[in-house]
């Protein structure tokens, strides 16, 4: 009951998403590593190309998902065909939740509102759903620097293949991704594009491969 | 206000969808440029209500401002039909892309693109936790509210992220009462003795 499993979890995600896309990616990543749906590594390529591609960044996200798990059910054609499946699955499931929230909301809006505890309850998940996106930040930034490592397994295996060229890579994206130019910030996309180009050199081109320390 | 086709309604919410990049606030713009300005469908009051609620309820932005908007609009049928045609172009493009990536899979040149593409991942997450920790207000509870939320995720990865977010919940209501009761107290004591009434409720956490 794959699907039936998609489905499930990603309307919970879209229950829990309080404070647009981002706030869904502590969820997507604990229940898709949790499932064996994606590894570390697929997932940081999935919300790349989720950001560089048109669309809701999170809807993205839950269409690629829902692509790979239907169509790891099945080979070939079959597979194929699973995956749009999947995908029309998980993206029906994410949006549902919001959408018969949102009918209910507009009919009592200034109830709802005005409400001090649904302000109150706000006011709690607020703070709490940055702290996880920093969790998130935080495991998925060691992902790609520190591939062995695991919060819940520490060793000494933990800190060994130190990827000190991908740490580089990102102090100089942070760097250009904070720079103004006419009170402008660079585009995420251009960014993307940028340090696409960036990895084919130094990876491609000349060649490095990932240093161990 | 002007009467809206449901044609024109997801026309108009397919084409938001297909050339809006990354979502969130940097939609919210674009949403009132053409929803407000261009078709006059809803004012700006409208869309300040829209995106209160669309922060404050579950879901994506886009998307719930999408199906409040065809809700105004033309009722059930209309939230329906906008929020379908804001989810299909995500939908027809990343399935394309999905299979042109697994051609790829293996190709030395594209391997290399993604480790660089990894890397600038790291960097919009950080950044999109900086745009959000600055909306949120500055004292000592949101503070204390995030590190635990960041230790429990990160240090005990197996408990449930929504349980999370469900303790933030309790805590937010059980202040939310504290201080709604303190507030009651507060008009009682003030009604009895009469002067006081400017000084007493005052928040804890602020």
């Amino acid at each position: 009951m794959p699907f039936l499993l998609l489905f499930w979890e990603y309307f919970k995600i879209g229950l829990f998403t309080i404070g647009g896309g981002y706030a869904m990616l502590p969820m997507v990543k604990q229940v898709v590593l949790q499932h064996g749906w994606l590894d570390e590594n697929q997932l940081i390529s999935f919300i790349g190309i989720s950001e560089s591609t048109p669309g809701p960044f999170a809807i993205n996200l839950a269409t690629f998902v829902g692509m790979e798990v239907g169509r790891s059910q099945a080979e070939g054609a079959m597979g194929i065909l699973l995956g749009f499946v999947g995908a029309a699955i998980s993206t029906f499931a994410v949006v549902l939740p919001s959408l018969i929230i949102i009918i209910i909301v507009m009919r009592l809006f200034d109830k709802f509102n005005n409400n001090c505890y649904v302000q109150g309850a706000l006011v709690g998940i607020r703070p709490v759903v940055v702290g996880l996106i920093l969790s998130a930040v935080f495991t998925i930034g060691l992902a790609v620097f520190l591939p062995n490592l695991k919060f819940d397994n520490l060793s000494e295996e933990s800190f060994s293949n130190f990827n000190w060229v991908s740490l580089l890579m990102f102090v100089g994206m942070f760097v250009l991704s904070r720079i103004k130019i006419e009170g402008k910030k660079m585009h995420p996309i251009l960014l993307i594009v940028l340090s696409a180009v960036a990895g084919i050199i130094i990876f491609g081109v000349c060649g490095v491969t990932e240093g161990t320390v | 206000m002007k009467k809206v086709s449901l044609w024109q309604l997801f026309w108009t919410f397919f084409k938001i969808g297909a050339f809006t990049f990354g979502g969130g606030y940097a939609m919210i713009s674009l949403l009132s440029e053409e929803l407000v300005r261009k078709k006059q469908w809803i004012t700006d009051a409208d869309m300040l209500d829209m995106v209160v609620i669309a922060e404050s309820t579950p879901g994506v932005i886009a998307i719930n401002t999408a199906t409040g908007v065809g809700f105004r609009k033309r009722g059930v049928i209309g939230s329906l039909l906008s929020t379908f045609a804001v989810v299909l172009p995500s939908y027809i493009i990343i399935s394309v892309v999905y299979f042109v990536l697994t051609a790829l899979e293996g190709n030395l040149w594209w391997e290399s693109a993604l480790k660089g593409i990894n890397a600038c991942v790291t960097v919009l997450v950080v950044n999109a936790f900086f745009k959000m920790a600055k909306q949120l207000p500055r004292n000592w509870f949101s503070a204390v509210m995030l590190l635990i939320a960041f230790a429990i995720s990160t240090f005990l990865p197996s408990v449930n992220v929504i349980l999370i977010i469900l303790g933030g919940a309790a805590v937010g209501l059980i202040v939310a009462l504290f201080k709604n009761n303190s507030a009651k107290k507060a008009a009682v004591n003030a009604a009895d003795d009469g002067s006081e009434v400017e000084d007493k409720p005052s928040d804890k956490e602020e």
